[in-house]
């Protein structure tokens, strides 16, 4: 399972060059990541495995845009953000729960929340009830522990916002693991 | 106990082999985009080459001999050309140093002085400067006379 603490050196010059293993390199990498997060977006195997293929696609394509290429990583989850919310929006579905814009506390970081192995299926049971934006948010968070302003980027949402919603993301996880009596 | 992102990657690590899949079918399409698009580039260079040798091919090649025999005419009279340029130079540059002919083109252009300074305008103060008025009817008897 790939780390997400230490500062990775990511081949993104070369890929940018049109180098196919660096591609590689970066497509493995991502893979596994990407995937969870577009298919607990989407909760349909094909449709991640699709949404997955083109968002690599459109990487190869625009990586002419890309400014930093320390920020490759948010910048391909922003990309595969859209392609779901085209996805959405092609299905018709409501997306947009309001949230109000308070808490200031992000609750910390994601390995604070330790989950017992008897609590698991009730975790990703909470994780599909959450509406789309909290639950995008708190994806963003747990898989790849992007700072704020990063997934305010990827999700193109203001960072008060992302604030409140991982807040209250991590209020109803923190119920559900409560009344489980565990964490 | 496990963090939730240890959670969710192995809830999917059963996807692995087919986002393996997926991974080369996208680099795949991806070379074939870079091969076309060097194709493309290439068939811009062969479609230059070939309209550029189009006119060799159906023009000179023909009739290869005339164009060279063409070819040969003109570069003799270039040369001809060239050799005779250098020739008059040279003559120019010792006509230029010869005394006599300075002498002569001296008296020339002394000859041409003193026939410009007599038809040369009058100085301002020959020439009558307004002249005063006169009465009408003596304009009038002068032009009718």
């Amino acid at each position: 399972m790939p780390e997400v603490s230490a500062p990775e050196q990511l081949p993104v010059a070369p890929a940018r060059a049109g180098d196919p293993a660096a591609w590689d390199a970066l497509f493995r990498r991502y893979q596994l990541p990407l995937y969870v997060f577009v298919f607990e977006l989407v909760r349909d195997e094909q449709a991640a495995l699709d949404l997955v293929q083109e968002t690599f696609i459109a990487a190869f394509r625009h990586i002419g845009g890309l400014r930093e290429d320390e920020k490759f990583g948010s910048w391909l989850f922003g990309i595969a953000h859209q392609k779901c919310i085209q996805r959405w929006r092609k299905r018709t579905e409501i997306l947009v729960a309001e949230i109000p814009e308070s808490a200031d506390d992000p609750d910390g970081a994601p390995d604070e929340l330790l989950i017992r192995r008897e609590q698991e299926a009730a975790f990703m049971k909470l994780l599909e009830q959450l509406p789309p934006p909290q639950r995008a948010v708190l994806l963003l968070h747990f898989i790849e522990d992007f700072p704020l302003e990063e997934i305010a980027h990827i999700t193109e949402t203001a960072l008060g916002t992302v604030k409140s919603r991982l807040h209250f993301a991590k209020k109803s996880l923190r119920r559900l693991l409560d009344a489980n009596t565990i964490l | 106990m496990k963090t939730p992102r240890e959670i969710l990657l192995g809830r999917h690590q059963a996807a692995g082999p087919k986002l393996d899949a997926i991974r080369k079918q996208a680099l795949s399409k991806l070379s074939h985009q870079n091969t076309q698009t060097e194709r493309q580039a290439a068939s811009w260079v062969s479609l230059i080459f070939h309209l550029a040798g189009a006119p060799w091919r159906e023009l000179i090649l023909p009739s290869r001999r005339i164009w060279m025999g063409l070819g040969a005419v003109w570069a003799v009279l270039i040369l001809i050309n060239v050799l005779q340029g250098d020739h008059t130079g040279r003559a120019a540059g010792s006509r230029a140093v010869s005394p006599s002919v300075m002498a002569s083109w001296q008296v020339q252009q002394r000859w041409m002085n003193e026939l410009l300074a007599d038809r040369a305008i009058p100085p301002d103060t020959d020439r009558p400067r307004n002249p005063a008025p006169r009465p009408r009817s003596e304009e009038t008897r002068w032009a009718m006379a």
